[in-house]
């Protein structure tokens, strides 16, 4: 009997403000992992500057490329491929690791393969257990608010968006009113724990027989009621400004999440993407689940795979190496890339 | 020493093999905006034009700036893997120098500008010394005003009065540059020489100062709006790149 050889797969991470690579052995053991994050720079001028953002990534790419290898024990030649997010993010960021990871499968003659950043988000969920399908993703974090469903590791179809605001940037932008610094998510869901619902902020869309979200008018409600106690010399309390925000966030996902899973019945749930860290939205979303006749496997990863980072980018790499989807040298950032949607999301 | 030399400095893609001081292959793909896409694909032909190998390349050599920074990080990136990963040379120099080296036969000041919109240039000048570009007038980020004032000073300083300029906007400016220096003998180079060649900066790579493939970074010749805008807010220092980035 002849075991199945290992795959070993380098990946690359470059989409925003972490910089980051990895050594990922079949999809799911991650043999090494390196994250340069950037934050400390961002936070001078309150929110991520792309042109600041690509000129760290540059700064950094040889070096955690050499220090994946090491921490993983592992050389050029037992690599079996060079993975890469290459979209959606910010281009000029996006492009160095594309850049790096061409560069590098050209030097070493590896296969190249792209790899979507939200499909990463959601695989990082395989490098914590086995995913069985069809699965349900709620993808959360700076730049998308999502239910997906994926009918295998390869098939997602895109069954609810956010028709304004990602969560994680309704967060950041009300974290900017409380004089939080950036990025706010965790702070914010600090204080909830210790705050009260005390403001009812709206929760927009729950009525609606769809899996859309839509946090701009909780924004605004918010950022009025502040604005107003401001006018009139009348002081809030901050945790509970805060504890009525997530309530409401929180409220909207975890509903919506419950409806799309007893119309699909996927045989596991996963909670992916920056804002999966969130202690309340894991909290109130394990609850819910138990309630729930159906019960599919949860899958919430650690708090260290909810952020960007390449370990996901090499599960999810892993998948298409198996079905064989390879890039060539031509592969270009797309910033703007998107999973597909569902029928129902096209009209 | 076999070379291989690329400029993604500007909107002309340039990629150049080169043995010793001869060029043997190069390619240039004029207003591509996305040398992302075309960048690798242009390297492969030419290796397979030459029948090498990317191994059998001892010297890598990029275009480092001043220049369209997506564009700097893409050809930086690109050379700083090549060579950390085969163990291979990493030259870079400037794309001012680069452009320079068009006029290497010229006895006159090479003014090399680069546009750099609202009327300012990045821009450096070069007189030649036995066949090689030297570095008269620093290359920076300046303003029209000032880059004729530092040439009508670097041509005083140097002794000449034939100014050939070279790169972008500044024909469009003629006028004004011609009756800003009147003693001066201007010609404004034509077509082709007005753009960066990888086989100049091949033929230039071969005497080059080799650098670390990890502490090679573009030379953008500024700071970014956002960080010029906090240090005037706050009054604080801009400190080392690296206090910035940190390891989790
Ligand atoms: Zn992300």
């Amino acid at each position: 009997m002849s075991a199945k050889k290992d795959v070993r797969i380098l990946a690359y991470e470059s989409s925003c403000d972490e910089t980051s690579t990895a050594v990922i052995k079949n999809g799911r053991e991650i043999e090494s992992l390196v994250v340069a994050t950037q934050i400390k720079s961002h936070q001078r001028f309150g929110g991520v500057v792309p042109e600041v953002a690509s000129r760290h990534h540059i700064e950094v790419i040889t070096q955690i490329t050499k220090e994946a290898l090491a921490e993983a024990e592992t050389d050029w030649k037992d690599l079996d491929a060079i993975a890469v997010t290459y979209g959606p993010g910010l281009v000029g960021a996006l492009l160095i690791g594309v850049s790096a990871a061409k560069a590098a499968s050209m030097a070493t003659g590896l296969p190249l393969i792209g790899v979507d950043h939200i499909m990463g988000h959601i695989m990082a969920a395989q490098l914590t257990d086995e995913i069985t399908y069809p699965a349900l993703a709620l993808q959360v974090s700076g730049g998308h608010t999502e239910l997906v469903l994926m009918h295998d590791p390869l098939n997602f179809e895109i069954i609810g968006d956010t028709r304004d605001d990602a969560a994680g940037e309704a967060y950041d932008k009300i974290g900017r009113v409380l004089g939080v610094n950036y990025p706010a998510g965790k702070t914010i869901d600090a204080w909830a724990q210790e705050g009260q619902d005390t403001f009812h902020f709206p929760r927009a869309m729950l009525q609606e027989d769809n899996y859309d979200f839509s946090f701009s008018g909780l924004k605004s409600a918010f950022i009025n009621t502040a604005h107003h106690a401001d006018q009139i010399h009348e002081k809030l309390n901050k945790k509970d400004l805060a504890a009525s925000f997530q309530a409401a966030v929180i409220d909207v996902l975890a509903e919506k999440t419950v409806h799309a899973l007893q119309q699909y019945q996927p045989k596991t749930f996963i909670l992916g993407g920056g804002v999966a860290a969130n202690l309340g939205l894991r909290t109130r979303l394990n609850a819910e689940i138990k309630q729930l006749k159906q019960q599919p496997k949860v899958i919430l990863p650690p708090l260290k795979l909810c952020g960007d980072n390449a370990a996901m980018i090499g599960a999810a790499a892993y998948n298409l190496f198996e079905a064989g989807k390879f890039a060539d040298l031509t592969l270009n950032a797309d910033p703007s890339l998107e999973l597909p949607y569902a029928e129902h999301m096209l009209n | 020493m076999k070379i291989l030399s690329i400029s993604t400095a500007t909107s002309n893609l340039s990629v150049a093999l080169t043995e010793d001081q001869t060029t043997l292959f190069s390619a240039e793909e004029t207003d591509r905006r996305n040398h992302s896409e075309h960048l690798d694909p242009l390297i492969d032909k030419l290796l397979h034009q030459a029948g090498w190998q990317l191994t059998d390349i001892n010297r890598f050599a990029v275009a480092l700036g001043p220049g369209s920074y997506t564009g700097l990080r893409i050809g930086v990136t690109t050379v700083k893997m090549f060579a950390s990963i085969l163990h291979k040379d990493l030259v870079g120099l400037s794309t001012l120098e680069i452009l320079a080296d068009n006029f290497a036969q010229s006895d006159a000041l090479i003014v090399s500008a680069l546009d750099a919109r609202n009327d300012n240039f990045f821009a450096g000048a070069y007189i030649m010394k036995n066949g090689q570009p030297v570095n008269v007038m620093a290359d920076g980020h300046y303003h029209l005003d000032k880059l004729l004032a530092g040439i009508e000073k670097a041509a005083a300083e140097q002794g000449k009065t034939k100014v050939i300029l070279a790169g972008t906007g500044l024909i469009e400016r003629a006028e004004a540059i011609k009756t800003a220096l009147p003693a001066l003998e201007l010609t404004f180079a034509e077509g082709d020489d007005n753009q960066v060649h990888a086989s100049h900066l091949g033929k230039l790579a071969l005497s080059a100062q080799t650098i670390d493939p990890d502490q090679a970074l573009p030379r953008y010749l500024r700071r970014t709006q956002a960080e010029m805008d906090w240090h005037r807010k706050t009054g604080k220092p801009f400190g080392q790149d690296s206090d910035y980035v940190e390891e989790v």
